[in-house]
């Protein structure tokens, strides 16, 4: 809150080394500290997590944090064609299914059935590994829709991450999707919080073409900032706007920069083009650097994922309609762009 | 080459269970040999196992509720599948309230042992899960180096103590040193040595009983005071007992003097026989 009393939004990154250790021992916690304070000190650039504990002890810790231009995302996950949901604990049992070094898995569903599988790429040894699979009847789902049959292909990892953060709030898991190529959503909606991971999915076949860019270009209805000077990122539409804190969810596997922008192009359009790259996925074909036709398939699917935190409180407020959500990446170029919303 | 089986009993699946963890533990690539009456899990002496060889047997008809197989020909009624032993093990242990579990051998673009499990759930549909295991099939002409290995005559047979404190002594003995001695004589007493230039560590077991041997004259001529020793690598002993989960029902250990030791074991219905060569 500044000086007259106007809500301003802050769009910042903190470092998890740094917060994580001051909320680590959850039993203590609960019995010493009292009542806790966060609030933000813009002049110093820190977050300050005040702990009012008992006998009247009080202990603070200063975070700094890093300004952040997040990246924009559009997703309406009411319009997917397929909703489900599920409790945390079933899916859970069907992770157990894969090894660790399972990279992606297949979601298949028809309207009588939804498979999990393992799901290898053409490049790997397929001779050594085991392909598991598991069916779900419908009636295990609390919710069950599906519009079209289809199967779609994500990430493996994000899926294991996401559910472990699920087992903390008990609320069950939607899945929103519609073809492969498409955003994926995984949300949760607790009475205290509301987390929605937005995953990419493998395209079916490659195809190269300049159509769907342009599409991209025509559905957004507004441009705003530029991440980089060759595409553009799209307006946030979501109206429940409250405080949003927002996180990529491993900078250090971030794609290169160049392909930064292809991805926000990716999460807009309906069907991006991809090109599987056979052999090394970890390489980057030269030519792909700076035309979203050529986006590299497997290895930035892989990579990239975002993550909204919407926490609920008492006065809730409406956001500014250019606050955006995903953050964007570590390059310089950033502050150069966008207006920040400061304390 | 056919081969499909079922287990519906849950006791059944647990103990199948726990013997493919066994043997998990015990070699990381193993054979499967499917015939008519058992099935076998065999480890062959090659340099890549060091030397060290494995067989495991069980009968069929103690697991499987349906059991079908046809070998390679009329002649060669048996299957040998190259398997990675993990695989099995993990796919298995997905199975815990299985309603009931089919092993099949499959072809689907390469041969896998296709394990197919319709698990309970709280609603009335069950769940089908299935896992596909890669299998190599092993040519009839590399039968001959998988067969079951004769038992040598040795010197020294003895029961063996519990398993979990031999365990635990020699995993404290392999921070010491990798090289150890195991001695054993007629008269109940099994000893395990290591000697380095600093300190030597035996720790001696009693009263561990000897079982009849098979000749009479070969009781007569030894000492019973005289022991038999194979020097070997503790690594390999180490990995034999972290294998056993439970103490078995019966536990003998055969030793050729500077040769070979010899693990017979019995673990209700399954027997496995472990062999340690001596270091060279």
């Amino acid at each position: 809150m500044n000086d007259n009393d106007t809500i301003s939004n802050l769009n910042c990154k903190l470092g998890m080394k740094s917060i994580l250790p001051i909320f680590k021992c959850l039993n203590s916690l609960e019995r010493n500290v009292e009542s806790c304070k966060i609030f933000t000190r813009s002049d110093k650039c820190k977050v300050v997590i005040q702990f009012f504990c008992r006998h009247g002890i009080k202990r603070t810790h200063n975070v700094c944090f890093q300004e952040s231009q997040p990246l924009q995302v559009i997703f309406e996950k009411s319009t997917c064609s397929n909703t489900l949901m599920i409790q945390p604990r079933v899916l859970a049992e069907a992770i157990v299914l894969f090894t660790s070094s399972q990279e992606e898995v297949t979601l298949a569903v028809t309207p009588f059935n939804v498979c999990i599988k393992s799901s290898n790429e053409e490049s790997m040894d397929l001779t050594s590994s085991v392909h598991s699979e598991m069916f779900v009847g419908p009636d295990e789902f609390d919710f069950f829709q599906i519009g079209v049959d289809t199967e779609i292909t994500f990430c493996f990892k994000e899926l294991k991450g996401m559910l472990i953060f699920s087992e903390a709030t008990h609320a069950p898991i939607s899945i929103h999707f519609d073809f492969p190529g498409k955003p994926m959503a995984l949300s949760i909606d607790d009475m205290l919080l509301e987390a929605n991971f937005i995953l990419a999915t493998l395209a079916d076949e490659p195809s190269r073409a300049s159509s769907p860019q342009s599409l991209c270009l025509s559905q957004k209805r507004k441009r705003s900032d530029l991440i980089r000077s060759n595409s553009k990122a799209g307006k946030n539409v979501t109206s429940k706007a409250l405080e949003h804190i927002s996180r990529k969810a491993a900078p250090k596997r971030l794609c290169p920069n160049e392909t930064l922008t292809d991805i926000s192009a990716l999460e807009n359009c309906g069907s991006p083009p991809l090109k599987r790259v056979s052999g090394d996925v970890g390489e980057v074909p030269a030519s792909s650097v700076r035309r979203a036709e050529e986006v590299l398939a497997s290895p930035c699917l892989r990579k990239f994922s975002c993550m909204f935190f919407g926490a609920v409180s008492s006065d809730q407020h409406f956001s500014h309609p250019f606050d955006s959500l995903a953050t964007a990446s570590d390059s310089e170029e950033d502050v150069n762009y966008g207006s920040f919303s400061t304390f | 080459m056919k081969f499909r089986a079922k287990i519906v009993d849950a006791a059944c699946l647990n103990h199948f269970t726990r013997v493919s963890n066994m043997i998990a533990k015990l070699a990381k690539t193993c054979t499967l040999r499917i015939s008519p009456d058992k099935l076998n899990f065999i480890l062959s002496d090659k340099l890549a196992s060091g030397g060290v060889s494995m067989w495991c047997e069980l009968e069929q008809e103690n697991f499987f509720s349906e059991f079908q197989m046809e070998g390679i020909s009329a002649a060669n009624n048996e299957i040998y599948l190259e398997l990675t032993s993990e695989n099995l093990s993990r796919a298995l242990k997905t199975a815990q309230n299985a309603r009931a579990l089919k092993i099949k051998l499959t072809n689907k673009h390469y041969p896998c042992l296709t394990v197919s499990i319709e698990l309970l759930s709280v609603s009335s549909s069950s769940r089908i899960v299935t896992h596909d295991i890669p299998v190599k099939v092993i040519p009839r002409r590399l039968w001959k180096d998988l067969q079951e290995p004769t038992v040598p005559d040795s010197d020294v047979s003895i029961y063996l103590p519990v398993l979990k404190t031999m365990k635990s002594v020699v995993e404290k003995m392999k921070n010491i040193s990798n090289h150890l001695i195991i001695e054993a004589n007629l008269n109940g007493e099994l000893n395990l040595k290591i000697e380095t230039e600093l300190v030597c560590v035996t720790t001696h077991f009693k009263d561990l009983g000897n079982p009849p041997l098979a000749s009479e004259n070969a009781s007569q001529a030894r000492n019973p005071e005289q022991m038999a020793e194979v020097h070997i690598d503790i690594r390999k002993l180490l990995q034999f007992l972290a294998g056993q989960q439970a103490n078995p029902t019966k536990a003998v250990c055969n030793i050729v003097n500077n040769k070979i030791v010899h693990f017979d074991l019995l673990h209700e219905d399954v027997s496995l026989q472990y062999f340690i060569p001596a270091l060279s």
